[in-house]
């Protein structure tokens, strides 16, 4: 179904991946933490290694909560899927494409 | 029109001074009727229909009382306004 | 004009009957345009696909009539304002059950009085481009009516930005902040759908099905906090919002009986909008639960009573003669009712230091309340994590979201909602449209996006508005000047600057330094 108007209703996404350049938008969600009300929005470069996103970004973030431990994360999930791959790689190549949902345990 | 089921019909009043009167001539009418109390507001809810006289509400208040005057006294109400003229308003549901 | 209390002393002439009087006044005033022809004067009300036979079928039960109209409204103001001035001259505000109450009046002046104003504008518009006369007129009251409950809610509030926090820039809030774009981009979706769905959006499923649940208990509890003017205003406005449910009950009654082909039409807007409205409405249930002092009524009741009780059972039966059945993902807002604003609050304690209103952990007496109200779920899911909070503060921490929060594409949402009857699982749903991601919050959010994604994809989304580098800078402070927010606006409640001037105002029974 498309909108209803008096005119040709053609308008472009607000957040599509070229807006953001080299850079694209990444969710996180740290699964069964109640402590956080929701996953993370995050702004990095594609070809961030993955191991870097984790202590540069999610670290700090997660450290939210006085409880987390680093070398307790685990089981990194893309969307509904096991992550597979090197922390070496990067998150595009890794499939970690703009507006990806990550999810880990902890 | 049928003349209304027995689903619940409600209205909600500021409980207020100039209020009393009309809610007093509410009860008098509609003999079925529940009174809820909250801060502010008073709930009255009867199964079918409400229905609210000009010249009840005048006995009460001792003056004259137009229809349109239940505009200041009402916050909010379930069901339907089936009739509403110079002498009474009816809530209820249609079908 | 004459006063109904000063009665004259000879008998007036006899006024026309009401129903009379509305005719002349209303429909006979209306004349057929000569020199263009009524689809060049009234071009909006086609292209929706909803057929229209007879206007005149339109019925408005009030038989409301200009005169009549400003009578009234003058009276009402009458009564709010005197409330208005006792209360500012008697100091009023010191006998409020406690300053943390005002946040939920912040959150009001910031979150709905901007809509007041927004549905001013959009009741005109109807006023205008509606066909028959006795709806044009039941707008242009209305749009009267809208004006008047944000003027009324600002005069009211004023009192209170005198002595507190956070109820400055409201309005440029309104268009910036991030739990704002949840209301205002419910109303501008309505105001940018065509004048039909805009009457099945806001005047039938936000006026007639939910306002109830949103606006009688917020007022009660107004009235149970010592806020007088807030509850006076709110009642004030209400009476006109009686009118207001009538003009919805009646909108969607009469575009059923004018064609069997606007019903599933008009079905499809109610499954939509009636989401929309119940996911917004999820802002009141956390502050009715939380930031009341003295709660009166929880979420969970008010549904019941105002939802399930008089909608699904009063209204939805009426409706079923027309073949409308309850909106579609009804049954996932009942699934929640235990958890909603539970979730909704832990938002806002997770992201206050980016708003401008406070928030705390609940106390011991308070969590006692909500266990008794939500005894499935409170001490069994949300005890635990506010224990935890409070440990932590009891160590001097405070958890904050030290980041940005995934958004729902539709409602704005952070992504907080849990899977119906699971609520260890958030809830995540996916669509992919022109090759790229959207996140919903629910199947409710997902089927409308779905529904119309062209529309939905151009949402403002305020965290990846931050992240474009379009709020201000890339660091808090930076967003924070750019949403107008001031230090002592945000943060947590105790220690707050609203916090200690009601501590030092109420310390020695000395009120005089106010």
């Amino acid at each position: 179904m498309t909108v209803k108007a008096l005119y040709d209703y053609e308008f472009p996404s607000a957040d599509r991946a070229e807006v953001f350049g080299d850079d694209q938008l990444v969710y996180v969600h740290w699964r069964g933490n109640p402590l956080f009300c929701s996953a993370a929005c995050f702004r990095v470069p594609k070809n961030m290694p993955f191991a870097e996103f984790v202590t540069s970004m999610l670290h700090g973030w997660a450290a939210s909560d006085p409880d987390f431990d680093p070398a307790s994360v685990t089981d990194w999930r893309l969307f509904d899927e096991q992550l597979s791959g090197g922390q070496d790689k990067s998150l595009a190549d890794l499939g970690i494409g703009h507006k990806a949902l990550l999810s880990f345990a902890a | 029109m049928s003349t209304g089921t027995l689903r619940q019909v409600a209205i909600d009043l500021q409980e207020s001074e100039e209020n009393r009167a009309l809610i007093e001539a509410i009860k008098d009418d509609n003999p079925e009727l529940t009174l809820r109390h909250l801060p502010g507001l008073v709930k009255v809810q009867a199964a079918g229909r409400i229905v609210i006289n000009r010249e009840s509400v005048e006995n009460r208040l001792g003056r004259e009382w137009e229809t349109g005057e239940f505009q200041l006294a009402i916050v909010s109400y379930t069901g339907n306004f089936s009739e509403w003229d110079d002498d009474r308003i009816i809530v209820s549901w249609e079908h | 004009m004459s006063v109904p209390t000063k009665k004259a002393a000879s008998k007036p002439a006899r006024k026309l009957p009401l129903k009379e009087r509305y005719a002349l006044l209303t429909r006979d005033l209306d004349w057929e345009p000569g020199y263009v022809d009524r689809e060049q004067l009234f071009p909006h009300t086609r292209y929706e696909g909803i057929k229209i036979h007879d206007w005149d079928g339109w019925q408005d039960p009030f038989r409301l009539t200009v005169d009549a109209y400003y009578k009234y409204q003058v009276e009402k103001d009458k009564r709010l304002y005197a409330v208005l001035d006792g209360f500012a001259q008697s100091q009023g505000h010191l006998s409020l059950s406690d300053a943390s109450y005002l946040n939920a009046i912040k959150l009001f002046i910031q979150g709905v009085t901007p809509l007041e104003y927004a549905a001013h504008r959009h009741f005109a518009y109807l006023a205008r481009h509606l066909e028959g006369p006795a709806p044009r007129f039941a707008a242009l009251c209305q749009s009267v009516d809208e004006l008047r409950h944000c003027q009324t809610q600002i005069h009211t509030i004023s009192n209170y930005n005198k002595y507190y926090g956070g109820f400055h820039s409201w309005s440029k809030m309104h268009d910036r902040v991030w739990y704002l774009s949840v209301p205002k981009s419910l109303f501008d979706d309505a105001m940018t759908a065509g004048p039909f769905e805009f009457l099945i959006s806001i005047s039938f499923s936000f006026e007639y099905l939910l306002t109830n649940l949103l606006f009688v208990p917020f007022m009660s509890g107004a009235s149970f906090n010592g806020d007088m003017p807030t509850m006076s205003f709110g009642f004030s406005a209400q009476s006109d919002e009686s009118r207001h449910m009538t003009l919805g009950l009646e909108a969607i009654k009469f575009l059923l009986e004018q064609d069997e082909g606007n019903v599933p039409i008009i079905q499809d807007w109610i499954d939509k909008w009636f989401w929309r409205a119940y996911r917004m409405s999820a802002l009141v249930a956390g502050m009715m639960d939380y930031m009341l002092p003295k709660p009166v009524m929880s979420w969970r009741e008010a549904f019941e009573l105002y939802f399930e009780e008089q909608m699904l059972g009063g209204l939805f039966p009426d409706l079923e003669y027309y073949g409308i059945q309850p909106p579609r993902h009804v049954n996932d807002a009942i699934a929640e009712k235990d958890h909603l604003s539970h979730q909704v609050y832990k938002i806002l304690h997770n992201f206050s230091f980016a708003a401008a209103f406070t928030t705390k952990t609940p106390d011991e007496a308070h969590m006692a309340w909500l266990a008794e109200q939500y005894p499935d779920s409170f001490d069994q899911v949300y005890r635990p994590v506010w224990e935890k909070h409070r440990k932590i503060e009891a160590d001097g921490g405070r958890v904050f979201f030290q980041g940005l929060p995934q958004l729902c594409q539709v409602c704005q949402v952070p992504m907080a909602f849990t899977e119906p009857g699971n609520s260890a699982q958030i809830s995540f749903r996916r669509s992919t449209f022109r090759d790229e991601t959207f996140h919903t919050c629910s199947d409710g959010c997902q089927w409308i996006f779905e529904r119309e994604p062209e529309k939905y994809v151009q949402a403002w989304l305020p965290v990846h508005q931050i992240y474009r580098g379009n709020c201000g800078g890339p660091t808090v402070p930076d967003v924070l000047a750019w949403y107008g927010i001031q230090e002592g606006d945000n943060g947590e409640y105790t220690g707050s600057p609203d916090q200690l001037a009601w501590a030092a105002w109420h310390s020695d029974g000395d009120d005089k330094a106010v």
